[in-house]
């Protein structure tokens, strides 16, 4: 499969276009900012609300835009006839993941500005956000596969919202329900034991499981997107 | 090119056909939708057909201009925007968003991005079936242009549609490929008798419909179709079975003003309004009556009827 960065442009400006000015789905970057600002002030517990922020803005920010993205072009039929094109299938999705990756990386960096938010280890936390991002795009990749519209998309972000951000909080009742143990190795729980490690912290080798395990999840779910999104559209 | 048979529930559908495309001949095949189907579907398999499908989108957010830059990096496609722009008559429309272009206009545009694909061979699903009289117009023209290179392929329900830019046209039915005589029809045209000499004949066509006979005066009939081989007479916008041959009808009415403007058409010439030239073979007629009636005309019988009308 060949790729050209010329299409991969192509798609990448045509797709920033579409997607600022579809104000249904570029409203999305406006959560991570209110939600930064709305919990600023609050003192204490610093790293467990941040990391509840970061881990409901790439579900809501990242798996929605690219799931959005994907759909709306089956919805119109365009991506059929761009694969008629010389654009291949890795053109359209790296052209489609590059701009959902730069603008959740651009609002990320943003929100955690406005929070006020500082650590210990800026290069820790970039690698961590940075992965996370990879790992929400492609599970919004496999969301937008499944839908056929965009309104299907749109509501098939709602369950990894629900498991992926509540997953951490769901950990509180661990001591009642043992099972809900496997919540712990959720990237979103991960991210979470990751920023409060570094806080209090912690030695070189407990910082590396979180960061090791959330990439395990961005690598498995990319060869997954990549597979399905091969399999469905040769199946169209 | 070959076409597989297809059957559906042991009937077949389609029998092995082999089409030959030719650069330079659009070719159109009438037929039903799931004939269509399954033609679009066996293309789809071959990897050196572009299809262009009834129902495609479109960017909606873009300008017309914005879509057209993406269609061209997208393709690689070398001649610039701006020279596309005016190919296309699209030049007042380049900063309109898609979405706020009027619905012709934007079928128009999604039908454009054929001029974008580098398969040899181009295949249609029913172009012409929503467009405005205009676009059509300027589509068959750069459609025409568009064969110089490529093979084209046009597919539709509508024999009219495929009239206006198919150069050969088939009917396509579970028996096979019907060719359609659009061109060479001169050399079926009968010798007709002298006028004058008839003795006292009956100048009503008698018709049926819904098992009444209904005899028409000639001035009152609109035009007649041959559909399937049996004559079909257009009386202000309804449509009525006659047991006469289109040949039978000709020389009855020739008196009457009325003129085998196709092979499968007789118009009433009374009642011709407008003679329109979708290219410089292909030709139809518009009729006065209250609906929307084109007739198609063959670039043969163009001659016949100029020297009719002194035009």
């Amino acid at each position: 499969m060949n790729v050209s960065l010329k299409r991969i442009q192509a798609i990448f400006i045509k797709d920033y276009k579409e997607f600022s000015r579809n104000y249904a789905v570029s409203i999305m970057i406006l959560f991570p900012i209110a939600f930064a600002l709305l919990y600023r002030s609050e003192a204490g517990d610093q790293a467990a609300i941040y990391a509840f922020i970061m881990n409901f803005s790439l579900a809501m920010l990242t798996s929605f835009v690219q799931a959005c993205l994907i759909a709306e072009e089956k919805e119109r039929n365009t991506l059929r006839s761009l694969m008629m094109t010389p654009a291949s299938m890795l053109d359209v999705l790296i052209g489609k993941s590059a701009l959902v990756f730069l603008i959740s990386a651009a609002v990320l960096a943003f929100s955690t500005y406005l929070f006020g938010y500082e650590t210990s280890n800026v290069m820790l936390l970039t690698a961590a956000l940075g992965i996370s991002i990879v790992l929400y795009t492609a599970i919004g990749t496999i969301c937008g596969l499944y839908s056929k519209t965009l309104l299907e998309a749109s509501l098939s972000v709602f369950p990894v919202l629900i498991i992926f951000t509540a997953g951490p909080f769901a950990l509180a009742f661990e001591e009642q329900y043992p099972f809900l143990e496997v919540l712990r190795y959720l990237p979103s729980s991960q991210l979470s034991e990751l920023l409060v490690a570094m806080e209090v912290g912690a030695a070189a080798g407990e910082l590396a499981r979180p960061l090791v395990i959330i990439s395990i999840w961005a690598v498995v779910l990319t060869i997954i997107s990549f597979i399905l999104y091969k399999k469905r559209l040769m199946d169209q | 090119m070959n076409i597989r048979e297809m059957s559906v529930n042991g009937q077949r559908i389609i029998p092995p056909l082999e089409l030959n495309m030719e650069k330079g001949i659009i070719l159109g095949i009438q037929t039903n939708v799931q004939r269509k189907k399954i033609l679009l579907a066996q293309f789809a398999e071959r990897g050196d057909a572009y299809l262009s499908f009834a129902e495609q989108g479109e960017y909606t957010r873009l300008t017309v201009e914005e879509l057209l830059r993406f269609m061209k990096s997208v393709s690689g496609h070398d001649k610039p925007v701006r020279l596309m722009l005016q190919l296309f008559q699209l030049g007042e429309y380049h900063k309109v968003k898609i979405a706020d272009l009027p619905s012709s206009k934007k079928i128009y545009l999604s039908l454009l991005r054929v001029y974008y694909a580098q398969q040899p061979i181009i295949v249609l699903e029913e172009p012409y079936f929503q467009l405005e009289e205009p676009d059509q117009l300027a589509f068959a023209r750069l459609l025409e242009e568009l064969s110089e290179e490529k093979q084209i392929l046009i597919l539709t329900a509508n024999l009219e549609d495929a009239l206006i830019s198919c150069d050969t046209v088939y009917r396509l039915d579970e028996a096979g490929l019907h060719l359609l005589d659009i061109t060479d029809a001169d050399d079926e045209m009968e010798t007709r008798d002298e006028p004058g000499e008839a003795e006292f004949k009956i100048h009503k066509i008698p018709t049926k419909k819904n098992d009444k006979t209904i005899l028409f005066n000639p001035p009152e009939i609109d035009y007649i179709e041959s559909i399937n081989s049996s004559a079909m007479v257009h009386v202000a916008g309804e449509t009525y079975a006659c047991a006469l041959t289109l040949a039978e009808l000709e020389e009855r009415l020739q008196h009457y003003g009325f003129f085998r403007c196709h092979r499968s058409y007789i118009v009433n010439l009374q009642k011709v309004r407008e003679l329109i030239t979708w290219t410089k073979n292909s030709y139809s007629l518009r009729l006065t009556t209250g609906k929307d009636s084109v007739v198609p005309l063959s670039r043969t019988k163009l001659a016949e009827l100029k020297e009719l009308l002194n035009i």
